[in-house]
């Protein structure tokens, strides 16, 4: 008996299948097990950030050596963009002021209004191909109330699509980017009564920064350069936000007619990110927890009186 | 085991364990050849493994895994057609790892390091096979999506780029686990009578 508890392949064997009944219990909604990894979130996340700022700190300063002849040259174009954007700048201000009384005019809703916008810094990337997930540090501590299902759509600062949360503790959340196999949204044409399609992430085109594009309407000629944004109609996104343009399209099957989509930005090359939270929802549920607090307080309160 | 040399070990691992998994997750863009990130957790208990046996490799690999979960966990998608994170893979993985480090080419090849680049290949190939085979199974049970990577995809774009990042990345590891790793002269002495003792040593295979 001894000797089989001190068999390499029993404890091999052992401890893969406590890590597998781990994992599928880890899969349950709202298990427990998801929890045992904040102990080490609270050790590591200090060090990866140690880790992130000295590596950013050094890639600075290399900059600053390598980038002098190249940020002088920038600065020259900046300049004459500076000039060029003031210029705009006062024809857009013309433009906005008739944007604004044409919009109390025909009650047009702003496409965001309803929604938080919270910035984020990215905290982690990818480990391999497989382990993708990518963290921000955003969390239920910055004022998002996160119920489990829920979803949010990700943007970056010009307001292209990059992916959505797909989790939220306390002071981190999880980004699925929009390239990865797991991600679908539907998305439409970028024209009045455009028609909708579902973009997905592939496998096979990841490498390549492709998105898939499926569902494509019997009909619909779609072509290269045509923009692709959210349609709303899965219930999780806005409508509206650019996701990217068509890059090449299949013919070749006529009943499913697909196509790949280059999305505008890629979570990869990004420092910031910004979540887009339903405000009436999120401000909803915040009043709900506060008030369910308070009772709790409440009721813990009057028990303390009693008893005493 | 002396109470000094088992408290460098314990040192020097957690100090490795925790930069190498930051230094994965916060600078992957640099390790990266054809959409491949040299994968420095996976080689670095590898590597422990061999050279340092079983005993060494589970245990970095069970806290090198938890920490992969926790910063970049895979994302797996349901029967229900949603995508989550799931905790535990990261551990499974390295746990893995640790058993085929521990496993191929080393009391035969006396744990010789030029062998360690081989055992990193082994190890490599196995994960980037049988990770394909289970994500295959997996649409093809599940999913309403086929699994769109052709044969040449997974070898040319997925298996071979990952198999030279990772032999890249044996070389830095090698290094530090053998001039500043956690043992003197780099060699772990409950391993030195492996040879005439081996069904005694099971932790040290």
């Amino acid at each position: 008996m001894r000797k089989l508890f001190t068999s390499k392949w029993f404890i091999v064997t052992v401890a893969a299948l406590f890590i597998l009944v781990a994992i599928v219990l880890g899969a349950l909604p709202g298990s427990p097990v998801n929890k045992l990894l904040k102990p080490v979130g609270a050790v590591a996340s200090p060090i990866q950030r140690l880790v992130r700022n000295g590596g950013d700190v050094f890639s600075d300063f290399w900059a600053a050596i390598t980038d002098g002849i190249a940020i002088r040259n920038e600065n020259e174009q900046l300049r004459a963009e500076i000039a060029d954007l003031q210029y705009q700048l006062t024809q857009n201000e013309e433009a906005g002021i008739r944007y604004e009384e044409l919009r109390e005019a025909f009650h047009i809703r702003d496409t965001f209004t309803n929604y938080d916008i919270f910035g984020a810094s990215v905290l982690s990337r990818e480990a391999d191909e497989w382990f993708s997930v990518i963290r921000a540090g955003l969390g239920t501590e910055d004022g998002i109330v996160y119920e489990e299902g829920q979803s949010f759509a990700v943007v970056d600062v010009r307001m292209n699509l990059i992916g959505r949360v797909i989790d939220i503790n306390e002071s981190e959340s999880n980004i699925l980017p929009l390239l990865h196999e797991g991600f679908v949204v539907s998305g439409k044409v970028n024209a009045v009564n455009g028609a909708n399609v579902t973009i997905l992430g592939d496998a096979g085109l990841k490498r390549s920064g492709l998105c898939l594009v499926t569902d494509i309407a019997e009909g619909v000629i779609l072509e290269p350069g045509t923009e692709i944004v959210t349609s709303g109609d899965g219930g999780l996104f806005p409508q509206g936000i650019p996701i990217g343009v068509i890059e090449t399209v299949d013919y070749s099957n006529p009943i499913d007619v697909t196509a790949t989509l280059r999305p505008y930005s890629d979570i990869g090359d990004l420092n910031d990110i910004f979540v887009m939270v339903p405000y009436s929802s999120n401000a909803e549920r915040i009043v709900a927890a506060e008030e369910s607090e308070a009772a709790a307080t409440d009721v813990s309160s009057g028990s303390e009186q009693s008893n005493g | 085991m002396d109470k000094i040399a088992l408290t460098r070990k314990i040192i020097v691992y957690a100090v490795y364990v925790l930069f190498i998994s930051s230094i994965q997750v916060s600078f992957p863009q640099y390790m990266a050849f054809r959409g491949q990130t040299g994968d420095l957790m996976f080689v670095f208990v590898v590597l422990t493994s061999y050279l340092f046996g079983f005993g060494d490799g589970a245990i970095v690999a069970v806290f090198m895994g938890l920490l992969r979960d926790f910063f970049a966990a895979p994302s797996v998608t349901g029967i229900a057609g949603e995508a989550t994170t799931s905790v535990g893979i990261g551990v499974f993985v390295l746990f893995m790892a640790s058993v085929l480090g521990s496993s191929f080419f080393t009391r035969r090849m006396h744990r010789n390091v030029s062998f360690a680049f081989l055992s990193v290949l082994a190890a490599t190939l196995v994960y980037k096979v049988s990770g394909h085979l289970i994500i295959w199974i997996w649409t093809s049970l599940f999913s309403s999506r086929p699994y769109t990577l052709s044969m040449s995809n997974i070898i040319l774009d997925s298996i071979l780029p990952q198999l030279l990042v990772n032999l890249i990345a044996t070389v830095p590891c090698i290094l530090i686990l053998k001039f500043a790793g956690p043992y003197r002269k780099g060699i772990n002495p409950a391993l030195i009578d492996e040879k005439g003792n081996e069904k005694s040593s099971w932790l040290t295979i």
